[in-house]
């Protein structure tokens, strides 16, 4: 268990300065001690600091906003017996599902605003490491907060989905009752007209619940994408960097072949010379031989 | 002790980390930026415990060694981990005159005496830094765990407090004093951390019992201060529900010289001893390609790869004390059980192509995309269990190369075969004469083994013989010359130490089975098959804890910290057995003992060992230590 000697440190401070006093050095601490803690504090907003930390509350915001209307959003108003003062109409939902997603896409700009701005400042090696991490940082930040969303929203769809499979025989009643006055139209083509209001409010319906089933799918379909893409992405970078590689390489081996070509010539050329040379020699070895003899 | 040590220490730190709070569970909590700051114990404290993705989750940008050049940034806090030595708070008072960070939280591995502590506070108000140092902490880490049951005390210095240090013939007064205290200091942080006043048993008459009487004055110590004792309050609280206090046993390393030098055959001890291992980090040298290099072309470059080897890694947990045949079958096993989840994720992909030309295919469309989601969250898993199987597969080849070049497993059965003394089927001279056997060094071991367990030493002539030829296969003498005086010395002083009957027999039928389908190929080495056995170390531990009565164990002496008056009797007051127990080796250990007692452990339910050392060697690495001491 560690011990916590921040009072000891105090006391040694104030040691510290009364021995000093006693020994009469001048102390301009006493005077700049405010100062110091003055000084201490981040100064100027625009510093990377300020702005990153601005970032964190916008985001830190909406998440107190999802997690507040979490409980509304999901409830689903399936029971009649919850107030309807905490029910949530769908187009509220939808205006909390668009604002949601402007704000997370300001978020993601601003971030990447500043990893641009980063990188133009000309800072020392340390400075940059540390700033890129806590970029990380805070998108990692961002992207919990959007899973939170999508988590919400996933759950939502699937609700929807589920409280559509209940047949809507309920209308069926309805429109029979609602369909006993007559006007000029004869009993027949009434009973006609009602079984194709029968026959479409049915095709309707369902193909209602198909496109309910089909956005749930895409919804899930959207969020694997979304892991496909990023591992996409990685992809990318490397095979970047195989490219390059690879067109070292190509470079290397065209330069290899033109050398071998080069040795090759000049494997012949000298082959030439030392024949040449031979040739000579004996025909010199004959002349002499015939000038002496 | 409901936590294990290790469990303990990482706690204290991540509370320093989130500046000595306590760590909240919300996973979305705003990130907080800070740096990391440490010297070289504290990186030693920290790395086999925290990877630096855990760190880059806690908020910490940077983490930066104390001496080393470092920029000035201005708006974040930083965390300091460091021991309090001149040095240290030298560089402290610099980094506070010229005002790198903007808020200062120091925390000191072990306690820092008053006058360094004003010595800070002087630069701090020289600097009108005072109100930025905000805390200052004893943190009381002074050790390194290495498992959860396994710790040594530290990795820098060990020269300093190594068997060498503590057994060489010209030691000083003061050099012991001083050795001494740093092996006290890390065992009160260690029994700090971990929140309990053990009942310290501990040999009479050497270095063990040195450190007992010291460790025993200094716990008495704390506790009588009533006001800053370190083993009220909060430690009592967490987690505390064990009535009973451990057993701190300490032992020298002169009780046993042989156990260091014995060849291994477990998976995790073999690694120690053959591959370049420490602070649970192995680095395996892999040369590219074996085909013969054309005449002229530059030679292949051997590049080192280090791996971690950590708690995380369900495999190596699970077979670390295995013996190393086990490990090669049970590598074989995961490689197929991860080929048949590939599989599986390969099957989806087909599956896919041929619902894409089926109409009204939305039924099976939600099957497939539930399949699709599964198979796409189980890719991380899969990928690093292949990335582990990759691991355990290159590591454990390498020992297997090193095992069939130098014959190690002929070395252990011998080795075995003398410490229990069981009949020879070889000659020693044989072995040692063997050109292709090993290296000179296992031949040295061998032979030193020999040396130690015999019950009466070799004669003259019989010595002599095998001095040569030790000498032609190249061997060093030196450590011999040390031995003989160590074996006079404990003769003198008590029985020989015996290590227990053991048997080991060759497992013919499962080295069929195994060469069929395995990857490893071990042919021409025998699959030998441990048999359970105790070493000095154990058995002493366990007449301690059950309280048998044995000659050995009878006359060590018992020291109880919490007693109000300091006996020097060494009847113990507690007749009950005891379920936990701190094993401590003064000079050095190794895994073998460690394994031993993890075995040992397992046998019986409900009790729980711990085991440390002052330093942690391997064979190689005690053979230096003995060689020169037997050069003096």
């Amino acid at each position: 268990m560690a011990a916590d000697i921040t009072l000891l440190f105090k006391a040694s401070v104030k040691t510290v300065k009364t021995r000093n006093k006693a020994l009469g050095l001048i102390d301009s601490s006493i005077r700049d001690e405010t100062g110091g803690a003055k000084r201490a504090r981040p100064r100027d907003r625009d510093s990377f600091g300020g702005r990153a930390r601005e970032v964190i509350s916008n985001i830190s915001k909406l998440k107190d906003f999802l997690l507040q209307h979490r409980k509304d959003y999901v409830n689903a108003g399936g029971s009649v017996m919850c107030s309807d003062v905490s029910r949530m109409t769908d187009s509220e939902r939808d205006q909390i599902d668009q604002d949601a997603q402007i704000f997370m896409r300001t978020c993601a700009d601003a971030i990447g605003q500043l990893r641009s701005d980063m990188g133009k400042q000309v800072v020392s090696a340390q400075v940059k490491n540390h700033r890129a991490a806590v970029l990380d940082l805070i998108e990692a930040y961002l992207k919990g907060v959007c899973k939170l969303y999508s988590e919400q929203r996933a759950v939502r769809v699937k609700r929807c989905v589920c409280v559509a499979d209940k047949p809507v025989s309920d209308s069926n009643v309805d429109l029979w009752e609602d369909n006993r006055v007559e006007d000029d139209l004869s009993p027949e083509e009434i009973q006609m007209f009602e079984q194709e209001n029968q026959r479409l409010v049915g095709e309707m319906n369902s193909l209602l619940d198909e496109v309910r089933h089909i956005e749930g799918k895409v919804v899930e379909i959207s969020r694997l994408q979304e892991i496909f893409s990023e591992k996409v992405l990685q992809q990318e970078t490397e095979i970047d960097s195989i490219h390059q590689l690879v067109v070292g390489a190509t470079e290397n081996v065209k330069e290899g072949n033109e050398d071998i070509r080069e040795a090759i010539k000049n494997n012949a050329g000298f082959r030439v010379w030392i024949l040449f040379f031979l040739v000579m020699c004996s025909f010199s070895l004959l002349f002499l031989d015939w000038y002496d003899g | 002790m409901a936590a294990s040590v290790r469990e303990k220490q990482t706690a204290a730190l991540k509370r320093m980390l989130n500046f000595n709070a306590p760590p909240l569970k919300n996973t979305t909590a705003e990130p907080v930026w800070k740096l990391l700051i440490y010297d070289r114990f504290g990186q030693d404290i920290i790395s086999p415990l925290l990877s630096v993705k855990e760190l880059r989750d806690m908020g910490i940008t940077l983490h930066l060694l104390l001496h080393s050049d470092r920029d000035p940034i201005p708006d974040v806090p930083a965390i300091y981990f460091v021991m309090p030595t001149e040095e240290n708070i030298d560089r402290i008072c610099q980094d506070l005159r010229n005002q790198l960070y903007e808020s200062y939280y120091l925390n000191f591995i072990s306690a820092i005496s008053r006058s360094k502590l004003e010595d800070i506070a002087s630069a701090a108000l020289a600097a009108n830094a005072v109100n930025l140092v905000t805390k200052v902490f004893d943190q009381y880490l002074n050790f390194i765990t290495l498992e959860d049951d396994m710790f040594i005390l530290c990795n820098q210095n060990k020269e300093h407090i190594s068997y060498h240090a503590i057994n060489k013939p010209d030691i000083m007064d003061t050099d012991m004093d001083g050795i001494m205290d740093t092996i006290v200091d890390s065992l009160f942080c260690f029994f700090v951390t971990l929140g309990a006043v053990p009942i310290i048993r501990c040999p009479r008459g050497n270095a063990a019992e040195m450190v007992a009487v010291k460790l025993d004055k200094k716990l008495r110590e704390n506790l009588r201060d009533a006001r800053n004792s370190l083993f009220t309050g909060d430690t009592m609280g967490t987690g505390q529900f064990s009535f009973q206090r451990p057993l701190f046993v300490l032992a020298d390393r002169n009780l046993d010289l042989a156990t260091p030098l014995h060849h291994t055959w477990t998976y995790q001890a073999l690694i120690h001893d053959v591959l370049d291992f420490h602070l649970n980090r192995v680095s395996v040298e892999e040369s590219q390609g074996s085909e013969a290099s054309p005449a002229g072309a530059r030679p292949k470059k051997k590049n080192k790869k280090s791996y971690d080897l950590t708690a995380a890694d369900k495999f190596w947990q699970k077979h670390k004390g295995s013996p190393f045949p086990e490990v090669a079958e049970a590598v074989q096993e995961e490689l197929d059980t991860y080929r048949a989840q590939e599989d599986e994720v390969k099957r989806l992909k087909s599956i896919m192509g041929l619902e894409g030309e089926d109409d009204g295919a939305i039924s099976m469309l939600s099957d497939n995309t539930a399949k699709l989601t599964s198979a796409v969250s189980s890719l991380p898993e899969l990928l690093e269990k292949k990335r582990l199987i990759d691991l355990h597969t290159n590591v454990a080849t390498a020992v297997l190369d090193h095992i069939k070049s130098r014959k190690l497993d002929v070395y252990f059965e011998y080795e075995e075969k003398l410490m229990s003394k069981s009949t020879l089927d070889k000659s020693l001279l044989d072995i040692i004469s063997d050109p292709d056997a090993g290296t000179a060094e296992d031949k040295m071991r061998l032979f030193l083994i020999y040396y130690i367990t015999s019950q009466q030493p070799p004669s003259e002539a019989d010595l002599e013989q095998y001095k040569r030829a030790l000498v032609d296969a190249g061997c060093d003498l030196s450590p011999l010359n040390y031995i003989k005086q160590w074996k006079a010395f404990t003769k003198m002083a008590a029985t020989p130490a015996n290590y227990g009957s053991s048997g080991v027999k060759p497992m013919g039928l499962f080295s069929r089975v195994m060469n069929t389908g395995s990857q490893f190929v071990m042919e021409g080495v025998k699959n030998l098959v441990l048999k359970q056995h105790n070493l000095p170390v154990t058995r002493i531990l366990d007449n301690l804890m059950e309280m048998k009565s044995n000659p050995e164990t009878d006359d060590y002496r018992y020291f109880d910290p919490k007693m109000l008056r300091g006996s020097e009797s060494s009847i113990p007051r507690n007749k009950n057995p005891f379920q936990e127990a701190i094993v401590f080796v003064v000079g050095g250990g190794n895994y073998i003992e460690y394994q031993n007692l993890v075995d040992y452990t397992k046998a019986r339910q409900g009790k729980r060992v711990l085991y440390g050392c002052s330093e942690l060697f391997n064979a190689a690495q005690f053979m230096k230590q003995l060689s020169q001491l037997g050069q003096k």
